[in-house]
């Protein structure tokens, strides 16, 4: 990948901010990162302890690959706000989230990792902060 | 591929304390007198080490050869030498076990009836039993997943639990630190106003440990508008999530995915 200019101070700003959260702490992501992933819900799967989002995406050649993003429990995802019925398949969506280190096309988006969300094409989001927090 | 990097201003808006920054702690009312019920969610701490997280953490002691025997073995997903993939028992659904589960980042509820008071995790929708009707602890106990536990009122704020008989197959927290059968647990939990509760445990193992091990101090909120759920962990659909995310997720770079 090319690297832009500037690259450097930055990750080490992610690094510093990184360390003042809880992390989710899965060393197969790359929590210092937050990509963007678009594409079209084909799967959303609300089960213990991981549920789970599929995205279709399309690369720049035009080919789709199936991405899929592991997220919390129906209980973290209930306390913030989500349902069982909050996504479905056919929906068009953005997500940002914390890739996998290895390139796979897998990652996380929850409460372990300020800042992912979903976002949907007319802009609503849907994000992992927990509303009954006080 | 058409994944986005964010720009490097919505990266730190988004990463910045200052987006996250906790509002300022309400004035709390008093703690009312010997009672703990209620909803309880541990607050994020200080963690000063990766072997913190979702753990007792603290300084840890020198473990014994028969500690270190086991932990060698354990690799675990999260801490200093934390992995992909691993072998945490977790990720077939055996239970979690006590103190681990106490640190999973979900809400627990305490209960009290006669003679006990209930400590109700969402993992696994896990009752565990603190008996207050001045029994002793057993001598000779059966290994249980949650151990065997007694507790008692200190002062009018402060209940103290000790606790024994753990099986052996658990482990302290998600940093793959083991312990043995001789496991004492002392846990203190003083309300220090309504919404407040400050939380320390002594681990006391021997067999494992050269000396006590004093957990990271925690602190647990009141969390009146949470409910506990049924949280089970259902081995099926852990192994479909394995092999779907999990699995390629900790494939070596370059590698080919198992079909």
């Amino acid at each position: 990948m090319k690297k832009p200019a500037g690259l450097l101070p930055l990750f080490a700003l992610l690094l510093s901010a990184g360390a003042l959260f809880a992390h989710h702490g899965n060393s197969a992501y790359d929590e210092t990162a937050r990509v963007s992933i678009k594409g079209t819900v084909t799967e959303f799967i609300w089960v213990n302890p991981h549920s789970q989002i599929y995205v279709d995406v399309k690369d720049r050649t035009g080919k789709v690959v199936n991405w899929g993003v592991e997220t919390n429990s129906p209980g973290i995802l209930g306390r913030a706000g989500w349902t069982r019925r909050s996504l479905k398949a056919g929906d068009k969506v953005t997500i940002i989230l914390c890739p996998a280190k290895n390139g796979r096309p897998v990652a996380y988006a929850g409460s372990g990792d300020p800042g992912t969300k979903v976002i949907f094409d007319d802009g609503r989001e849907l994000d992992f902060v927990d509303k009954t927090a006080k | 591929m058409r994944i986005e990097l964010l720009s490097p201003l919505a990266l730190i808006l988004l990463l910045s304390p200052v987006a996250h920054a906790q509002a300022p702690a309400n004035t709390s009312a008093p703690a009312p007198r010997r009672d703990l019920s209620g909803v309880w969610g541990m607050l994020p701490s200080r963690e000063l080490s990766a072997d913190d997280k979702q753990s007792p953490g603290g300084e840890i002691p020198p473990m014994t050869a028969w500690a270190k025997a086991r932990y060698d073995l354990e690799k675990p997903g999260y801490g200093k030498r934390a992995a992909p993939g691993g072998n945490d028992p977790i990720l077939q659904c055996d239970p979690m076990g006590f103190p681990r589960i106490l640190y999973f980042p979900t809400p627990f509820e305490f209960e009290e009836i006669k003679g006990r008071v209930l400590q109700m995790f969402e993992r696994d929708h896990v009752v565990r039993e603190i008996w207050t009707d001045g029994r002793a602890l057993p001598s000779d106990p059966d290994p249980l997943w949650y151990g065997y536990s007694t507790g008692k009122w200190v002062d009018d704020t402060t209940f103290v639990v000790e606790s024994t008989g753990y099986e052996d197959r658990t482990w302290l927290g998600a940093a793959g630190f083991p312990h043995s059968e001789a496991m004492r647990l002392e846990e203190r939990y003083q309300r220090v106003d309504r919404d407040t509760i400050h939380f320390t445990l002594k681990i006391d193992d021997p067999m494992a440990y050269t000396k006590p091990w004093i957990a990271l101090a925690r602190d647990f909120k009141l969390r009146p508008r949470a409910e506990i759920r049924q949280g089970y962990c259902v081995a099926s659909e852990e192994n479909a999530f394995t092999k779907r995310i999990r699995e390629p997720g900790a494939l070596k770079t370059g590698a080919t995915p198992r079909k």
